[in-house]
């Protein structure tokens, strides 16, 4: 079976000398400070698991196994290279295979994205957001916020496009074959970019998508949006469904194939983690679109690093001005990681990594320091199928929050998104502090 | 073990802070040594009212033994459940109970770790200084069991050197106070630092109250090197000999030195020689600059191969991170380490590492030694190939004549790991039977029964 192949390829396990250093890290482990919950613990649940020294049961294993999720803050601080996210997501995968395919809302939500059924998702989350249902179930859940940002077309937007003050240049964009013969010509197009939405970004939090576009055209870059993307696959991965996780890699990889395209930029945390990282390791020479696959991946980078490669290549990066003044925060989401030769040189930068290379573009924003950044509580399935143990580590995080009393959160992750706008039963309504993607506020103070 | 012990356990306690599924369990058979046991159920308790009744309930069914653990990152199984019995996990006794700003001292749950304690002191400008490498995950209530200490003690001592009163349960399930905020304190014996170092065999605490120091301002770093022992030896002592000595002094044998290089990459130095040191000064910003300026005057009379000093933190970064590295390049030399962290006299320092190469010789295996030399305090490891059973055979062996070594040098087999279970058989080398049996009365004295962490030390 898959799996097991899988298994031997990553023996790190062998290498825990079980430190500890993992420990304060963890934010499933810091929930109660169970180490059945943690890192040391996992890894040492797989080792016994794959020793077979002690019999262990499926479901014990599989409780700790799923309230991991997938941060990878343990990995960052292992000083002996143990690969533990990864050793998690292949337990997970050898869970569900044994596993009876048995239906669960966290199911039901699977199967509606993989087969990009919008309006059904739509449907499921209004009704998730009717007071009684919410009651009812315990918890919150997102709320669409307009129409699709990708339509039944491929898109195209010229540089210099103004998305919003046009509304009539924008249906025209989607005539894409005209458009995409016109950029061509326009020499002021430097960089072709395709652009990567996530399924979040499109079909939930639209503008986001509307905002990094008009970031990029604004900036002169043309950017190509193909249709046929959907979602990045994490959310499956992380159920330990490879086969979803697979498909769906593949799809997307296709969508972007042969477009001639310098970069593909997102502006999810997550789903640039997911194909960044995770595509590369569950592919390899004998999977049917392994180069393109792995093309795809080289490919795509986080809209904060294509900034900083535009910058590299002697662009001035336009700036923005807000109307009001803006004291902020910005959580940095787990999964996002700078170039690895990024060199921070402003004060944002050194506060934030690379998305400070776009704070410092906004005049009249004011960002103030988060004392520890903890995690947001997300973690892609995880606050699904542990939606009370997720708020917990909300509120954790809500307390540096408060400690700094922004006016605004920033962040640039579709997860993180999620649970920082879940503040019920953290703050009162009246307190509740707005939440958006850095990018959206750049692109405000673009268009101010 | 007594099923119905567990299900008391659960009614004192409540199920969630009770675990005894076999899963829970595994993940609290183990600490940063490479043995393992498996307890028989873990416990979480709140206060000293909930200990004492877990220990009363132990003594009731059958001398149920009882091991305490924080982070469990000990490396010398202090926290180990020898034979099975009760886990109590201090996790979630991880409060800061009093800041007592006046009398500067400082009282916390012994589940807090180290370095939130040092944040939140730092915030209000005050600095509790003792620094074991795993300052950043182990607990207090470990480090004050271990009496744990780091690259801060040529200074500022260790955690003994702080602890000034402490909460404790003892083995018959009684709460005792001992100590008192006070430097000085002579009435009857002095218990609480008696428990300080006793690697959780004397008793289990519950509150921990620690002297605190006003936090320095600044901090700098040099790192210099020496192609010969001798020099590099007659040049950090001479800067211990000052009134104003290092806030560290740590040390690299040629042999990490050698081990480093290979990953440690940087553009602002290049590691090289055979006896290097990372100093440090602290003090506010006139007593930094006046100490740097002391140090490189004395450390440049004896020939350096280089010297390097710099206040950017970006460049303190490097040089820690040249130390931090040490450790992870350690294992291209072996899969299997055996850690020892002997302490000799600071003038047995060269004679010490000269035996380290003698025996590293004599066995044809690499023992790679780096530590903190202001208290002599040095990390010898011997790293060995674990598939390969004669060199595993040698790497024991080896560990015999180091720690003999270090005894005919006046020296301690441990100096700050503590002894555990790595290293009792050990314990004969330095004590006769009559001191043995001491330390053995001692123990009966705070438990009778012998159901604290039976099986350490002795």
């Amino acid at each position: 079976m898959e799996f097991f192949s899988l298994l031997s390829e990553n023996k790190t396990y062998l290498n825990c000398v079980h430190c500890g250093k993992c420990l304060p890290v963890c934010p499933s482990y810091n929930i109660g400070f169970n180490e059945f919950l943690s890192p040391r613990g996992r890894v040492r649940i797989v080792l016994t698991d794959y020793t077979d020294s002690i019999p262990l049961r499926a479901g014990k294993v599989r409780e700790s196994m799923s309230a991991c999720l997938l941060c990878g803050r343990c990995e960052k601080v292992c000083p002996n290279d143990v690969n533990i996210v990864e050793l998690v997501i292949n337990e997970k995968i050898k869970l569900e295979e044994f596993s009876n395919k048995s239906f669960s809302s966290g199911k039901l939500a699977l199967n509606i994205l993989k087969n990009k059924r919008e309006i059904l998702l739509k449907t499921a989350l209004k009704i998730a957001n009717i007071p009684l249902v919410k009651k009812l179930s315990g918890r919150n859940s997102p709320m669409p916020e307009g129409k699709s940002f990708i339509g039944s077309r491929d898109l195209i937007f010229n540089a210099d496009t103004s998305l919003e003050k046009q509304p009539s240049q924008f249906q025209a964009l989607k005539n894409g074959k005209a458009m995409r013969k016109s950029a061509v010509e326009d020499s002021k197009n430097i960089f072709k970019v395709g652009y990567f939405s996530g399924c979040v970004f499109n079909g939930i939090y639209p503008q986001i998508s509307v905002d990094t576009v008009t970031s990029l055209t604004k900036n002169g870059v043309e950017v190509f949006v193909p249709k046929m993307q959907g979602c990045c696959g994490l959310p499956f991965i992380s159920s330990g469904d490879l086969k979803s996780f697979k498909e769906l890699a593949v799809n997307n990889a296709l969508a972007f194939k042969g477009k001639k395209l310098d970069y593909i930029v997102t502006s999810c945390a997550s789903c640039s983690y997911s194909i960044n990282k995770l595509y590369p390791k569950y592919f390899n020479e004998n999977d049917e679109n392994y180069t393109e696959i792995l093309d795809f991946s080289k490919k795509l980078i986080s809209i904060w690093s294509f900034f900083n490669e535009l910058k590299k290549h002697g662009f001035e990066i336009k700036k923005g001005k807000l109307n009001n003044e803006t004291e902020a925060v910005f959580h940095i989401p787990c999964h996002l990681s700078n170039m690895p030769d990024f060199k921070p040189a402003s004060a944002y930068e050194k506060l934030i990594g690379e998305p400070g290379l776009i704070a410092d573009k906004i005049e009249g924003l004011k960002l103030k320091p988060l004392k520890y950044n903890y995690c947001c509580g997300n973690g892609g399935m995880f606050n699904v199928r542990h939606y009370d143990l997720s708020k917990k580590i909300t509120k954790r995080k809500f307390e540096e929050i408060k400690e700094a009393a922004p006016q605004e959160i920033l962040t640039s992750c579709s997860g993180c998104i999620f649970s920082l706008k879940d503040q019920s039963g953290i703050l009162k309504h009246s307190q509740s502090i707005p939440v958006n993607h850095l990018i959206g506020i750049y692109a405000r103070s673009l268009r101010s | 073990m007594d099923k119905k012990l567990i299900g008391e356990f659960e009614e004192l306690l409540g199920k969630s802070r009770v675990l005894s599924e076999t899963e829970e369990l595994l993940c609290y058979s183990y600490d940063a040594t490479s043995k393992d046991f498996m307890p028989e159920v873990v416990v979480f308790p709140l206060n000293a009212e909930e200990i004492s009744k877990i220990v009363k309930l132990c003594l009731k069914y059958n001398n149920t033994p009882i091991v305490g653990r924080g982070s469990g990152s000990g490396f010398s199984g202090g926290s180990l459940p020898l034979k099975g019995g009760v886990v109590v996990s201090f996790t979630k006794m991880n409060h800061i109970t009093e800041l007592d700003e006046e009398n500067m001292f400082v009282t916390v749950e012994p589940g807090i770790i180290n370095a939130d304690l040092k944040t939140y002191l730092a915030e209000k400008g005050y600095f509790y200084p003792p620094d074991p490498a795993s300052y950043e995950f182990s607990t207090v209530g470990g480090n004050v069991a271990e009496c744990s200490g780091g690259p801060s003690a040529v200074k500022y001592g260790v955690t003994k050197d702080y602890v000034a009163a402490l909460e404790v349960i003892t083995g018959e399930g009684e709460i005792i106070h001992t100590g008192s905020k006070t430097v000085k304190n002579v009435s009857g014996y002095n218990l609480a630092h008696l428990f300080t170092g006793s690697e959780g065999t004397l008793g289990l605490f519950s509150k921990i109250t620690l002297k605190i120091l006003s936090k320095p301002e600044e901090k700098s770093l040099i790192l210099v090197s020496y192609d010969d022992i001798d020099k590099g030896f007659n040049a950090a002592i001479s800067l211990l000999k000052l009134r104003n000595r290092p806030s560290m002094l740590e040390f690299m044998d040629k042999f990490s030195i050698e081990s480093v290089k290979s990953i440690f990459k940087s553009d602002i130095i290049k590691i090289t020689g055979k006896f290097l040191f990372i100093i440090e000064a602290d003090g506010s910003k006139e007593e930094v600059d006046k100490s740097i300026g002391e140090y490189k005057n004395i450390l440049e009379r004896f020939s350096p191969v280089f010297l390097f000093a710099s206040e950017k933190s970006e460049d303190k970064k490097v040089i820690m991170d040249a130390r931090k590295a040490i450790s992870p390049s350690l294992r291209k030399y072996g899969d299997l380490k055996i850690n020892n962290d002997i302490a000799v006299p600071i003038n047995k320092i060269p004679d010490m590492l000269a035996f380290l190469e003698e025996t590293s010789k004599k066995y044809g295996i690499p023992v790679i030694n780096f530590g903190h030399f202001g208290d002599g305090n040095i990390h010898v490891n011997i790293m060995l190939d674990k598939s390969n059973a004669e060199m595993v055979e040698k790497g024991g062996k080896a560990k015999y004549d180091v720690l003999k070594k270090t005894i005919e040098l006046g020296g301690s087999l441990s100096g700050e790991h503590g002894i555990g279970l790595e290293k009792k058989e050990f314990m004969k080398l330095k004590y006769d039977d009559y001191y043995m049996n001491l330390l053995k009365n001692i123990k009966k004295v705070f438990d009778p029964q012998n159901i604290i962490n039976p099986g350490k030390i002795f």
